[in-house]
């Protein structure tokens, strides 16, 4: 039991990081441009695909997928932010449209993936020697433990930069406050462009990391992802990037623990009741203030 | 008769004819499709269609929820009816208005989240379908059928599970357009457009929410146990399939939230280009209903009748 | 005197800021109580408090002499209260009709019945030629005036305006003004908000002053104006 409870632990470190960067991108969108990308899960799966078809097409692996991924997804983020969003900001309740607009793009992503890959679920069968390290009692796929360090990487350089720099603190004004920082002078299409490339391109990062962490991905992973997304991003508290990295990890501790203790299906069960609980209890989220909307 | 305690203005007059006009031919065109030799299963899923978007846009265009996990009245209604008939040996006629009941009672056990709006609404609306099939999922499968699903055996005619779908869809366009001109369906409206203000004029906000949560819910159950039956086998992968509730979502915003209409001219209109599509391009099926749905929220963001009624504010007392 | 409306010492707070201090009102029958105070001074709190869309923290609100405090905004509405918002909050998406027919679905007269007394009403408010626009087509002053026949139809005997002034046009305000002075002499009991004086000392002989939740003064409007505390709290921060 005690082995079990350690390999939990571990691997909900590991699943919670990826997590909280399906979370965190996520919740920027939100944050910054007022949008709920119903679609997210779609985007990131679309990065495990492109690190697929790299790696089989061209025999690149993963970790050199990684900047490919991020570069390849963030024009593709910044391009479809003045296809999609100029438009819909016309609507009478954007958020609630974008809402909707974005069920179509999952679905399209969706079919699209499938034209491209079929129905069928991959895997990437590149591997890392040694293939496991041990960890203490337990031992721990290499892959997972280096996906483990880029996501923390990630994360860190994510925290400096909305922190630390400019063009990141921009980003965290805009999410408080959209009316005033236009009146200072930012350019906020400009802004939210970024903020949706930026998006954009962690999701296929992320992608890449989830086609080196779990088994297989197919072209309907999406939605589990989106679902996980929205868990964590409303447990972190809408549009709160430290939230959401938090909950993220917060979350794939407990649903780890819970395949351990639960059974399967019990375990799926927990993830939509988190999200619900949070919701009706704390709608604020775990380190918000701010009141429902 | 009955109306004669107030005259019919002349405007009042016009909708009503254009109402029965159009419900008046819709009737006589289904009514004839199975004598006519027509396509029996296109038809049959075309008055689905209607009734689902037509239920959901009492919940989307009256009451201004955008329930995501709209499927879960579908398929709670679908397995209720599938068991009812394989393992109670219920007769179908007693099983359709009890699968309607199962769906109004899990609109009442989701009658919490009302008090929820907007995104919020929608994203655990989503999450409590996906606990539903869960949950039908992990039912012991002696009583679900378990991944291969239930088959009904019933044998039904396809001829009389149509009528009876036709009979649904009278029953939904019926009731909207009651809701429409009632004092419920301007409640309702009300609460959708401000419900602080609602509340302060005197209307009771979450039992008007109530009500016309429970009028949505109790039609998709019902086609959901409609087209168990039709098909003759419910699984939870088909009955819980998101892209029921995407169709019906699209469906309705295409026409138009809001309207009696709208919802009837955009299912009949999508339905018709997604076969047209299906037929030519099987395998993009799915990826222009994804762009169609796009381009619908870019470019007609109130849908055909919506829009139209928006050039012409002065139809809006004429058309239902 | 005849009581209308009646508040003991209530309060409410918001987190760490004090809105409302321990406020006793009475408002009579056919008076018009002025409330002023500047941006902040809990008026619009006092108002949610009595109609029932806060939940008061402390103290009592009586209609007709019968306690109401905590009670849903849709019950103390029935009771007789009417009000409209600084910012009207229409039904936008309704005609104006049915904008007027929402605070009477649930009374047993005819359909027909209602709509003529809708009908009527706005009439009187100047809007009758809009019946069928949607309420989102008018402009402010007009979804003022929207919100006042609104409110009129259930025939309230209490009314509460919230800033009924800001924003509109003079020419509209000397319209407005004439109605309220008639909602006065039907015998309804008017509360009236205005941070601005000037309408306020042409419709209420009554006036209390807000400041930080708490009434700093009481009295005609002569001795309103010429209040020292009433002068510190408007010129003095």
């Amino acid at each position: 039991m005690g082995l079990l409870i350690l390999n939990g632990l571990a691997n909900g470190l590991i699943v919670g990081g990826i997590y909280a960067l399906v979370g965190v991108s996520l919740t920027l969108l939100y944050g910054v441009l007022r949008v709920v990308n119903f679609a997210h899960g779609e985007f990131v799966i679309a990065g495990s695909f492109l690190a697929f078809a790299l790696f089989s097409g061209l025999g690149v692996p993963p970790l050199l997928a990684l900047p490919v991924a991020a570069i390849a997804f963030f024009a593709a983020g910044w391009a479809l932010y003045y296809v999609l969003i100029p438009r819909l900001a016309l609507s009478d309740d954007p958020e609630l449209m974008s809402f909707l607009m974005f069920y179509g793009v999952s679905i399209a992503a969706a079919a699209l993936m499938l034209l491209l890959f079929g129905a069928d679920s991959r895997s990437i069968d590149d591997t890392f020697s040694p293939v496991s390290v041990p960890l203490g009692p337990i031992y721990v796929s290499t892959a997972r433990l280096v996906a483990l360090g880029i996501t923390a990487v990630l994360s860190l350089a994510l925290a400096w930069f909305l922190f630390r720099t400019l063009p990141g603190k921009a980003l965290r004004a805009a999410i408080m406050n959209r009316e005033a920082i236009q009146i200072m002078g930012v350019d906020i299409v400009r802004l939210s462009a970024f903020a949706f490339a930026l998006a954009t391109a962690l999701a296929g990062v992320t992608g890449v990391l989830i086609a080196l962490v779990f088994p297989a991905f197919n072209p309907f992973s999406g939605a589990e992802y989106t679902i996980i997304a929205f868990i964590v991003v409303v447990l972190g508290g809408l549009g709160n990037p430290m939230g959401a990295l938090l909950a993220g990890v917060i979350y794939g501790l407990a649903e780890q623990m819970a395949t351990v203790f639960l059974p399967q299906a019990m375990a799926q069960i927990v993830g939509f009741a988190i999200l619900i609980g949070t919701i009706f209890f704390r709608p604020s989220g775990i380190l918000g203030t701010r009141s429902r909307r | 008769m009955a109306l004669s305690s107030r005259t019919l203005e002349p405007a009042d007059r016009i909708y009503f004819m254009l109402a029965a006009l159009i419900g008046g031919v819709l009737l006589v065109y289904f009514a004839l499709v199975p004598f006519l030799g027509g396509n029996i299963a296109f038809h049959f899923y075309l008055m689905l269609w209607i009734t689902m978007a037509s239920a959901f846009n009492v919940a989307a265009g009256f009451a201004g929820y955008l329930p995501f996990g709209y499927v879960a009245f579908y398929g709670v209604g679908a397995f209720t009816t599938a068991i009812l008939v394989k393992k109670a040996a219920v007769p179908i006629f007693l099983a359709l208005p009890l699968a309607g009941v199962a769906g109004l009672v899990l609109a009442l056990l989701f009658a919490p989240t009302l008090r929820l709006s907007g995104i919020y609404f929608g994203i655990v609306n989503l999450a409590l379908a996906g606990v539903c099939r869960l949950t039908i999922t992990n039912l012991p499968d002696w009583l679900t059928g378990g991944s291969f699903g239930l088959q009904l055996g019933s044998r039904a005619e396809p001829v009389h599970s149509f009528y009876v779908m036709m009979a649904v869809m009278v029953a939904a366009l019926a009731t909207i357009l009651w809701l429409a001109r009632s004092r419920l369906g301007k409640a309702l409206r009300a609460t959708r457009d401000d419900p602080d203000a609602a509340d302060m004029m005197g209307v009771n906000v979450p039992r008007i929410r109530l009500y016309g949560w429970l009028i949505s819910a109790a039609f998709p159950a019902i086609c959901g146990g409609v087209e168990a039956w039709y098909t003759n086998v419910v699984d939870t992968e088909t009955a819980f399939n998101t892209l029921t509730t995407a169709k019906t979502v699209i469906y309705a915003v295409a026409g138009g939230l809001g309207t009696v209409t709208g919802p009837v001219v955009g299912a009949v209109a999508m339905v018709w280009l997604d076969e047209l599509i299906w037929r030519r391009f099987p395998l993009l099926n799915l990826l222009i209903l994804g762009v169609a749905t796009v381009a619908l929220v870019l470019f007609l963001p109130r849908g055909i009748v919506g829009t139209l009624l928006r050039r012409k504010p002065q139809w809006r007392r004429y058309v239902p | 005197m005849n009581v209308a409306i009646e508040t003991r010492a209530l309060a409410k707070r918001f987190g760490g800021l004090v809105a409302l201090d321990g406020v006793d009102l009475k408002v009579a029958a056919g008076e018009t109580l002025g409330i002023i105070g500047v941006n902040g001074a809990g008026k619009t709190t006092l108002m949610n408090c009595i109609c029932g869309l806060y939940r008061p923290d402390a103290g009592d609100v009586f209609v007709a002499g019968e306690q109401v405090t905590g009670q849903p905004p849709h019950v103390v509405a029935h009771r007789g209260v009417g009000r409209t918002f600084q910012v009207p909050r229409v039904f936008r998406k309704m005609s104006l009709i049915d904008n007027l027919l929402v605070p009477v679905l649930d009374r047993r007269a005819s359909d027909a019945e209602l709509i003529g007394r809708a009908e009527a009403m706005l009439e009187r408010m100047r809007l009758i030629e809009l019946r069928h626009n949607h309420a989102e087509e008018l402009s402010g002053g007009q979804q003022k005036l929207l919100e006042m026949a609104r409110m009129l139809m259930p025939d309230p005997s209490i009314i509460l305006l919230d800033e009924p002034f800001a924003g509109v046009h003079p020419l509209l305000c000397k319209f407005m003004i004439d109605r309220i002075e008639e909602m006065a002499r039907a015998g309804k009991a008017v509360l009236l908000i205005s941070h601005d004086l000037t309408s306020i000392y042409r419709l209420s002989a009554r006036v209390v002053a807000l400041n930080q939740g708490r009434i700093i003064a009481e009295g005609g409007v002569d001795a309103i104006r010429d209040n020292p505390a009433v002068i510190e709290a408007y010129l003095g921060m």
